[in-house]
This record gives C-alpha cells, sequence and structure tokens, in this order.
C-alpha cells in the first residue's frame, strides 16, 4: 500500500468568496517561510498544533493546570499562563475545558480527508465557476501534501487556485503549475531587499519565480498586495509593483487594505502584535490605482 | 358560564383595524345572527348557510378608504360564518376573545349584558369546542398542550379564480342551473344558485357607496372611484374584461369564500392586465396602483401566516402575460415592505434573468419576500405525495405557513400537529409527559429503558410509537371532515373547486376532487440530533444508560451538567456531517411515511407532513422538557427542519446541503430559513444568487431568506421605537421583529447569520 500523504492543515473554510472566482472552499495549510509583521494567520506560520487560550471564555478553574502532563500551564492573577515551550500539543487541556477557553489549531490531515470535505460543494464551484483555493501559511511548505490534493481536485474536476507567498524553489512551482488554474501570488513590496527587511523571505527568489511563472502563464496569476500603513502603503511602492506587474504581462493586481482581524489571535497565542493601534483601511483609500491599472493595460482593484 | 381565558386562537402579530360599525350596531347585528341560528336550527344546511351569508353580505362591508383603488373591505365581527380562525374562525363560529374585547370596550351596561347572552349562546356550542368534547383525548388534543394536536379547521382553500373570471356571477349561475335541472332536489346547488346574487349584491353595495362620495370627491379622487364603480358594474352579473374586474372579482370573491389566501394570481390576472396595457385602457403606472392597492388591502386584513400570493413556475395558460404581472409584483414588493402579502416566486427551467434578478434585490433591501420555491422538486415530489399526475401537481400552492394545496383541486387543511421531541420524552418517560405529568400514550405499550440493548432495538420501538400517535392525528382529521360536513357546505369555497358541482356534492361531502391534509410536525431536528446523541453516548460508547438520561432530562440536567455538556458536544445536524444527517433523514422518512401511508387508511386521498412551524417551535418548545440533545426545558424547538440555532458553524453550503438530503417525495410543504447581515449580501449578491441556485439543482425546495444589519435584532429588542420597519422571516410568515412576543425574538436571534469578512 501506498504511504498515506498527510500535512498540517490550519482550517478549511467553505463558501470561501473571497480566494479567487465562485464559490471556493480554502483549505489553509500550516508552514511559512515569511514572517510579516501583520500576518492575519499567525497560527498559520509553524507546523504544528497551536494553542489558542483566549482569556474572556476562561472560568479560571484550573482543570487545565492540574491535568496537564507536561505541567505547563499555571493561574496567574485572573488569567492562565503556557510555558509554550513544554506544550507537546497533547490536547488534554483542550479536551477538558469546560469554558471552551482553549482551542488547539492545527490537524493533521489526510489528502483523503481534505479531498472528502472540498468535494462536498463541488456543486456550488460547478455552478458558480469557484473550486478550490488552498492557503496558507505558504501551501509549497508542505509540497508533496499540497501537491496531491491539487492532483486530486483536479482528477476530479475542481478547478484550483494557491495563494502564494511566492517564497519557494522555482522546480516546485513549475511542477505545480500544470495543476493550478490560478495563482494569487502575493507581492507584499516592490524590490527583494524590502521585502527580506519586512517579511524575512527570500525577496530575490520571490521575484524570480514571478517573472518565471509569467513566461509560462501570466493569464493565471493575479498579483496581491497587502498594503499596509508603515510597511509599502506608499505611492511609488504600490505604483512600481502595478508596473512590474504590467511589464510581465499579469492581467489583474488586487490591492487588499489592511484589517485588524487578526489582532486578537495574537494575543490569543500569546505573542504581540506589532501593528497594534493602526487604523484599519478600506477600499476608497485605494480606489484611485484603478485608474493607473487603465492606464497600463491591467485590472486593478481596490478589495480582492 | 364556564369560566373562560380569552386566548388568543391563533397567530395573531398584529391587530385588526377597528371595526367601522358602533358597539351598538355590532351588538344588534350579532343578535340577528344568533336568532337567525335558531330559527333555522332545523333547516338543511347548504340553505341555512346562504341565510347566514345573506346576513352577512353586504352588511359587513366597510367603506372605501381614502386611497383604496379597488373595493371591498369586510370587518368580521366577534361571531359569524367562516372557514379559518385567522378572520373569526370555522362554521359559525364565536370568537370568545374578540368578543371579550368588545364587552372590554364599552361601559354600557345594557350591551354588556346583551353581549354576555350572546356569548352564553355559544359557549359550549361552537363546533371547535364540542369536536374537543367528543374527540379530544390526552392524547389527541386541541386545547394545545404542545404535544399531538388535532384541531378542526378549514384553511387555505385555493380557488379556482380561473373558473370565476371565466364565468362571472351569470356564467356560474347557467352551469348551476344546469345541474339542478338534472338535480332538482340538490340542495347545496339550489343554494349555490342564490348565494351567487350575493356578489352581485357586494357589488351594487359599492356601486351606490360610490354614488354617495362623488359630490365631495377631489377631481382625482372622483376619476379613480368612477374606474372602480365602472368595473363593479361590469362585473356585478358577467364576467370580467379588464385587469382591475379580475381583481376585483377575485378579491370579492375569496371575502365571500372566506379565503385568505390567494394562490396563483398571475395565472389568473395576466392577460387582464397585458390586454389593458396594449390597448391603452391602462398605463404601466397605474397598473402598479391597482397592485399597490391590493398589497394593503391584503395586508390590512392582518392575516398574519396567509395572505400568499404566487407568481411563476410551470402550468401557467400564458407565462409571457403572468410574468407581467409578477415584474409588477416585484416593484411593489420592494417598495411596500409590508408584511403581507406573503409574496412568493416560483422558480422553474424559464424564470426570466430579470425576474431572479428582482427578487434578489427585494431580499437585499430586507424585505424577506418573494419566498423562493423550486418547481423541478415540487411538482414530482407534490405528484407522489399528493397521489395525483405531475400535471395537476404543476398547479401546487402554497398557503400559511407553507403547506400545499393545488389550485382548485384539493382540501389540505393543516388540523395535525405533532412534537416529535415530546414524543421522544413520552417514549422515554413511560408515557408520562415530563412537562406536565399527564400521562399521553394511550393504549401503546412501552417497554422499560432498560430493556433496549441496541440502537436498532430503541429506534424500532420509537418508529412504532411514532405511527401509533400519527394514526391518532390523522384519525383527528377525517373525523373533523365528517364533523364539518354534518353542518356546513362552504358554499362559496365549492363552487369554486373541483368536481363539487359536477357531483352536486359540497366540499367536504365527496366534492372535492382530492380530500388530503397534513400534518405539522415539530422540533424534528431537535429529535434527531437527540436520536443520535443517544447512539452516541448510550449504545456506542456506553457513557451513560438511557435511565440515566431519562433521569437527567427530568432534572433538567440540573446536577447533570456534565452529561449536558457531552450531549452539547455531538455533532449536530446542519453542518454536512453524514454521521448525524443519516438520522435526521431516518427520522424524516419515518415521520413522512408513516402519515402518507396513514391518509388512505383513514379514507383520504392523501395526507402528508409539512415541516414549518409559524411561531408554534417557540410556543410549543416553551411546553417541552429537556432533550438528549442537551437542549433545557422550556427552550425554543428548533425552526422547521432547520438547525437548532447556532448549531449550524460550517457555513451556508453545508447547512444547504444538509437540508437537501430530505426527499421531497414524502411531504406536503416544508420551508427553510437563512439569514445573512446585509452588507455581506448585497455586496456578494451574485455569489449568494449562485449558491442558492445550487442548492435548488440539488434538490433544496424553498429558501425564505432574512437580509438584516449586524446586531439590529439585539439593538431592536432594546430600542424597539427605532427598529419599526425591521421585517423578519419567521418559520412560515414575516412579522414586523419588534411585535413579535420575546420568546420569538430570541428564537430568531439564536439563528445563524452569515457574514464573512
Amino acid at each position: 500500500m501506498a504511504d498515506v500523504v498527510k500535512g498540517s492543515v490550519m482550517e478549511m473554510e467553505r463558501f470561501a468568496i473571497h480566494d479567487g472566482p465562485g464559490i471556493r472552499t480554502t483549505v489553509f495549510i500550516q508552514g511559512c517561510p515569511l514572517r510579516c509583521p501583520w500576518c492575519a494567520n499567525p497560527e498559520s506560520q509553524q507546523i504544528k498544533p497551536q494553542l489558542m487560550y483566549n482569556v474572556k471564555k476562561c472560568l479560571k478553574c484550573g482543570t487545565c493546570a492540574r491535568n496537564c502532563p507536561q505541567h505547563a500551564i499555571t493561574i496567574v492573577g485572573d488569567h492562565l499562563e503556557f510555558d509554550r515551550s513544554k506544550c507537546i500539543g497533547c490536547k488534554t487541556c483542550e479536551r477538558n475545558c469546560p469554558g471552551k477557553a482553549i482551542n488547539f489549531i492545527g490537524d493533521i490531515k489526510t489528502v483523503d480527508e481534505v479531498i472528502d470535505y472540498i468535494s462536498r460543494d463541488k456543486d456550488y464551484y460547478d455552478v458558480s465557476g469557484g473550486g478550490i483555493t488552498v492557503s496558507g501559511g505558504e501551501p509549497f511548505v508542505q509540497f508533496d501534501f499540497f501537491y496531491n490534493i491539487l492532483q486530486r481536485a483536479k482528477e476530479l474536476g475542481i478547478s484550483t487556485a494557491v495563494e502564494t507567498t511566492g517564497d519557494t524553489d522555482w522546480e516546485k512551482m513549475k511542477k505545480a503549475e500544470p495543476l493550478i488554474d490560478k495563482f494569487l501570488f502575493d507581492m507584499k513590496q516592490s524590490t527583494p531587499e524590502k521585502i527580506k527587511e519586512i517579511t524575512g523571505g527570500n525577496g530575490w527568489r520571490i521575484q524570480e519565480n514571478l517573472r518565471k511563472l509569467a513566461e509560462i502563464a501570466a493569464e493565471k496569476i493575479v498579483i496581491r498586495v497587502p498594503v499596509i500603513p508603515g510597511y509599502n502603503y506608499e505611492e511609488e511602492v504600490l505604483t512600481a509593483i502595478i508596473e512590474m506587474a504590467a511589464s510581465l504581462n499579469i492581467p489583474e493586481v488586487n490591492l487588499l487594505p489592511y484589517h485588524n482581524l487578526g489582532e486578537n489571535k495574537y494575543e490569543q497565542l500569546g505573542r504581540d502584535y506589532a501593528l497594534k493601534g493602526t487604523k484599519m483601511m478600506s477600499k476608497a483609500d485605494l480606489k484611485h490605482y484603478e485608474a493607473l491599472g487603465d492606464k497600463l493595460g491591467l485590472k486593478v482593484q481596490a478589495g480582492g | 358560564m364556564a369560566k373562560k381565558v380569552y386566548q388568543k386562537t391563533n397567530v395573531e402579530i398584529e391587530a385588526k383595524l377597528k371595526a367601522e360599525k358602533t358597539v351598538e350596531q355590532q351588538v344588534a347585528w350579532m343578535e340577528s345572527f344568533v336568532d337567525m341560528l335558531e330559527r333555522t336550527k332545523d333547516m338543511d344546511k347548504s340553505f341555512r348557510e346562504l341565510e347566514a351569508l345573506k346576513l352577512m353580505y353586504p352588511f359587513l362591508c366597510r367603506s372605501i378608504m381614502d386611497k383604496d383603488m379597488l373595493a371591498c373591505r369586510v370587518d368580521y365581527l366577534p361571531v359569524g360564518f367562516g372557514c379559518v380562525t385567522s378572520v373569526g374562525g370555522v362554521g359559525y363560529y364565536c370568537h370568545y376573545r374578540n368578543l371579550n374585547l368588545l364587552r372590554e370596550s364599552t361601559d354600557d351596561p345594557d350591551l354588556i349584558e346583551r353581549l354576555n347572552k350572546i356569548e352564553d349562546y355559544y359557549t359550549g356550542n361552537t363546533i371547535v369546542e364540542r369536536f374537543d368534547q367528543k374527540y379530544g383525548k390526552p392524547y389527541i388534543d386541541g386545547s394545545d398542550n404542545g404535544s399531538t394536536l388535532g384541531v378542526i379547521r378549514l384553511s387555505g382553500m385555493m380557488l379556482d379564480y380561473n373558473k370565476f373570471c371565466a364565468n362571472g356571477v351569470k356564467g356560474m349561475k347557467e352551469e348551476l342551473a344546469r345541474r339542478i335541472e338534472e338535480e332538482p332536489d340538490n340542495n347545496f346547488l339550489k343554494a349555490s344558485y342564490e348565494a351567487m346574487d350575493l356578489f352581485t349584491a357586494v357589488c351594487d353595495h359599492y356601486i351606490d357607496m360610490i354614488d354617495g362620495m362623488l359630490p365631495t370627491a377631489t377631481e382625482k379622487r372622483k376619476y379613480e372611484l368612477v374606474r372602480i364603480q365602472d368595473s363593479l358594474k361590469r362585473i356585478r352579473v358577467d364576467k370580467p374584461v379588464h385587469f382591475i374586474d379580475a381583481l376585483h372579482c377575485i378579491w370579492i370573491y375569496a371575502y365571500l369564500a372566506g379565503c385568505i389566501n390567494y394562490g396563483r394570481l398571475d395565472d389568473v390576472v395576466g392577460d387582464f392586465l397585458v390586454n389593458d396595457l396594449e390597448s391603452g385602457f391602462l398605463t404601466r403606472e397605474e397598473a402598479h396602483d391597482l397592485v399597490r392597492s391590493l398589497w394593503v388591502l391584503i395586508e390590512n386584513k392582518r392575516t398574519t401566516v396567509n395572505g400568499r400570493l404566487i407568481v411563476g413556475g410551470r402550468g401557467r395558460k400564458n407565462p409571457k402575460a403572468a410574468d407581467e404581472f409578477a415584474r409588477i409584483c416585484l416593484d411593489v414588493c420592494k417598495e411596500m415592505r409590508q408584511v403581507e402579502p406573503q409574496f412568493t416566486l416560483r422558480l422553474y427551467e424559464d424564470t426570466p434573468k430579470d425576474i431572479w434578478d428582482k427578487a434578489m434585490e427585494c431580499l437585499a433591501d430586507g424585505a424577506t419576500f418573494p419566498t423562493l420555491y423550486n418547481d423541478e422538486v415540487h411538482v414530482p415530489g407534490l405528484a407522489h405525495c399528493m397521489r395525483v399526475s405531475e400535471k395537476e401537481a404543476e398547479q401546487y400552492a402554497m398557503f400559511g405557513c407553507g403547506e400545499m394545496n393545488l389550485q382548485g383541486m384539493t382540501v389540505g387543511t393543516p388540523n395535525g400537529g405533532h412534537n416529535l421531541v415530546k414524543a421522544l420524552n413520552i417514549f422515554m418517560n413511560d408515557g408520562v409527559d415530563p412537562y406536565d405529568n399527564v400521562y399521553r400514550a394511550g393504549d401503546f405499550k412501552l417497554k422499560k429503558l432498560e430493556e433496549y440493548e441496541t440502537y436498532e432495538q430503541f429506534w424500532n420501538d420509537f418508529s412504532e410509537f411514532i405511527k401509533w400517535q400519527t394514526d391518532c392525528i390523522v384519525s383527528s382529521q377525517a373525523n373533523c371532515y365528517k364533523m364539518l360536513n354534518e353542518e356546513m357546505s362552504f358554499l362559496f369555497v365549492s363552487c369554486m373547486m373541483q368536481d363539487c358541482i359536477a357531483r352536486g356534492k359540497a366540499v367536504l361531502d365527496g366534492g372535492i376532487k382530492y380530500l388530503g391534509g397534513c400534518n405539522e410536525t415539530y422540533g424534528n431536528i431537535n429529535c434527531s440530533d437527540s436520536l443520535y446523541a443517544l447512539k452516541k453516548l448510550v449504545f456506542d460508547e456506553k457513557k451513560y444508560t438511557l435511565r440515566e438520561v431519562n433521569n437527567a432530562l427530568l432534572a433538567d440536567f440540573k446536577g447533570y451538567e456534565k452529561m449536558q455538556q457531552d450531549m452539547k458536544d455531538c455533532e449536530k445536524y446542519g453542518n454536512d456531517i453524514d454521521s448525524v444527517d443519516t438520522i435526521a433523514n431516518d427520522l424524516f422518512e419515518l415521520v413522512a411515511k408513516a402519515n402518507y401511508e396513514a391518509g388512505p387508511r383513514f379514507g383520504l386521498h392523501h395526507y402528508g407532513i409539512v415541516i414549518i412551524n409559524n411561531q408554534g417551535n417557540t410556543t410549543w418548545g416553551m411546553k417541552t422538557g429537556a432533550s438528549p440533545d442537551g437542549r433545557n426545558a422550556g427552550v425554543f424547538l428548533n425552526p422547521s427542519n432547520n438547525p437548532q440555532g447556532g448549531a449550524d458553524k460550517s457555513g451556508p453550503t453545508a447547512m444547504l446541503n444538509s437540508l437537501a438530503k430530505f426527499d421531497a417525495h414524502f411531504q406536503v410543504g416544508q420551508v427553510q430559513n437563512i439569514k445573512f447581515q446585509k452588507n455581506f449580501f448585497k455586496e456578494n449578491l451574485e455569489k449568494i444568487g449562485m449558491l442558492f441556485k445550487t442548492y435548488f439543482k440539488k434538490g433544496g425546495c424553498q429558501l425564505m431568506v432574512t437580509v438584516i444589519d449586524h446586531h439590529a435584532l439585539e439593538e431592536a429588542m432594546v430600542h424597539p421605537e427605532k427598529y419599526q420597519n425591521l421585517i423578519v422571516r419567521v418559520s412560515g410568515f414575516s412579522a414586523v421583529f419588534v411585535n413579535l412576543d420575546k420568546s420569538v425574538q430570541q428564537e430568531l436571534l439564536s439563528r445563524t447569520m452569515y457574514d464573512r469578512v
């Protein structure tokens, strides 16, 4: 019997309508080489169950602390403290929490399990021109798992999209490309140096991959720019990215206004949020770039 | 006089318009009605009914109001003759609550005394009370203990208005006269013949009224009044010529028949409308005005769970013309934002795109209308459940909260009710209802819980109990028809239903083509989620015994909090999870087939379940003990076959997938609610439209869509004054949210709202 391919999945979201055309299911895979300070899914960055603790639901009963085999939990004042270095992800605390304040994100799933789940909405994809979107994290990190999902989806006639940082080996991207109908390709800064500086990712590789991909499948690419005050919300940066897209014959750029909906996840993970206090943006803030797209002959859209 | 509680007799959210006549006039008329009843005691039932109708019409007609573009409004008084509970009651009814309200509205001791006498005359003698005395049992009860219901009424009759519009009074009388020649002694036919003159009498009443109004009317109003008058003059005897005539025919006839659902009007009036528009008799704006007026007249009847007006779908004689009417209705629906009419769009393969788009816009605006019905599922499904051809099933017309009739062909009044959660409670508790400690298992032989070793054994015996309860309900429905038929002919209803005139028999006397009925089931999903939890926790995991579970239920989980949590943690229906959805479907099929099969055994042509609930899932939930899905005693039950509020956590596709699993071949109506946040709905109109279309393609039969602002319901509960226009879909009817009872508001609040960033 062949090995069962498994992977770590953060979440699978049905009726996802902002991750590509039509009605979709988005599979969020764990693991990411980047560490964007604004990341809205911080629980997707590492490939392991992430302990989320919601202090508002906590009854301070101490059940978790008494039962933790690693003695990693202590009650301090009106909340719990977790020694995350000791945590082995056994989920004893989650199972026994009467207030449902503890929640582990990240499950090991087989390709079959993922495929069974996404197949349930195939009719919706067919009617709406939708499909699945594999997102992350960075889907290419768990490549075998990712590749198998794409293959199986294609066999079932399900359209596929990927949301990628682009920070991966070109060989992998080249191999997967025929199985992918739409690349939602993130571009977070205009130069490799700045990408490296802000996200920690390999900016040179990211831009090189974009160029190579554009050579073979420009029409499949949508460049997505999360627009973040203090990091890339500058006229020249956004203009440069749009111009880059135009020069590569990429038909579409989406400018995604900053939102802070990931903020409380940082709290639950026991981490600091670098953008604390940054104001949410709206589509209207970015609307004027759409005219630039018209000038350059591509579609620029405020919002995704 | 027996002490009475003057309860509301049905879902009445908004009070009716105050009667136009003085208390004195009303009392005097009611006395004459009582005298007539006394005088005609031994008369043939058809002629006695004719006497009652003659007293009522046109006496009860009230004035044309300032903005009315159509004539005829009627004040139903606390006593009279009718079919349905929403406007008085069935047969020679006495609406005790309204009678009491009238009594409380006056200080005049003489009037109070006279009203007391009227009440005494009826007390214990109305057909409702006599039915309950004769057939009521602890386990089948019209007095609403929230268990199994057997009521007496003739609801939701969908008349063949095409027939009346093709014939008019004159044509109807000619047909009746021919039949009387063949059967000179047939009292039903003879009384019907005379009854038709009442239609003319009502027309004449308003023709005279308008003569009196004209001298003081403005020029503009004069024009409108003359238009109404001309129309009435045309139709007083003859069949309609113009759009306004056809509307008048339907409207006035429905009053005379006591009907408060109108059915497929587009099929009736479409041709009249298009002819008028083409000939220039009517401008489009004038046509709009007429439909707007119809909307107001229907709303002003305040029949809450009724007022069905249907457009679209298969089997219309001229779909193009009918769609023109549908377009005007959609415009009016969007503009008027009323809770009635319950405006409904039947979707089929040829629904024009612009009609679909307009419907989505209405919904996006929060109108809750049109409710959407899927012909592809309903036509074959109803053909099977009603045992008719697909051609006939094309004429389906839902009334009330969504029970099905075939226009002009069936009786399908929902005179049964079945609380499936309570059934499980009684089954597990030695036949005793934990809510009120009354034994409700009759002669059904129950086993001890300790005897059940497998889920299959438990399920099989529970199935038998459900079937036994079902038989009680269906038998009650058959008895109800028998009793109604002994005393009434329902002349106006009968004349517009196949094949009463041809057979020379009144509707319940063997006249109706297909005598059916239906049973409203409640708590379907609480019951199936409960069965799933029992299967999992008791039989598969052996975590608890059935006895322990029952003890926990009796204690409403006090001291059993851990067990309750385990039950709540069990998978729930509505998330597209096969293991739990399968049990929901098992229960659905069990109940649906039990009803389907029982009908003919009790002499009915067809019988089926409807899963609708108006707001009964809340009011019955308050009378229902705790259940093994972790629900506490007294908490509302799930609405129709939707998940318990908040249990669906996997998004709308998963919820709709769960819903689409039920087989529509064994039911005569079910409704599905879905709730969206307003901006989300508007911004994603196209994708949400595709969501609905996919659901229909997968076998979904119906959708009722509520679109509201975030936190609107919570805020409306605190500041009702700011939310007078907030309309919500309950479970088969729409209402202004702030007018609902708090308990019903809470149930609506509990439902999942779809809203993603």
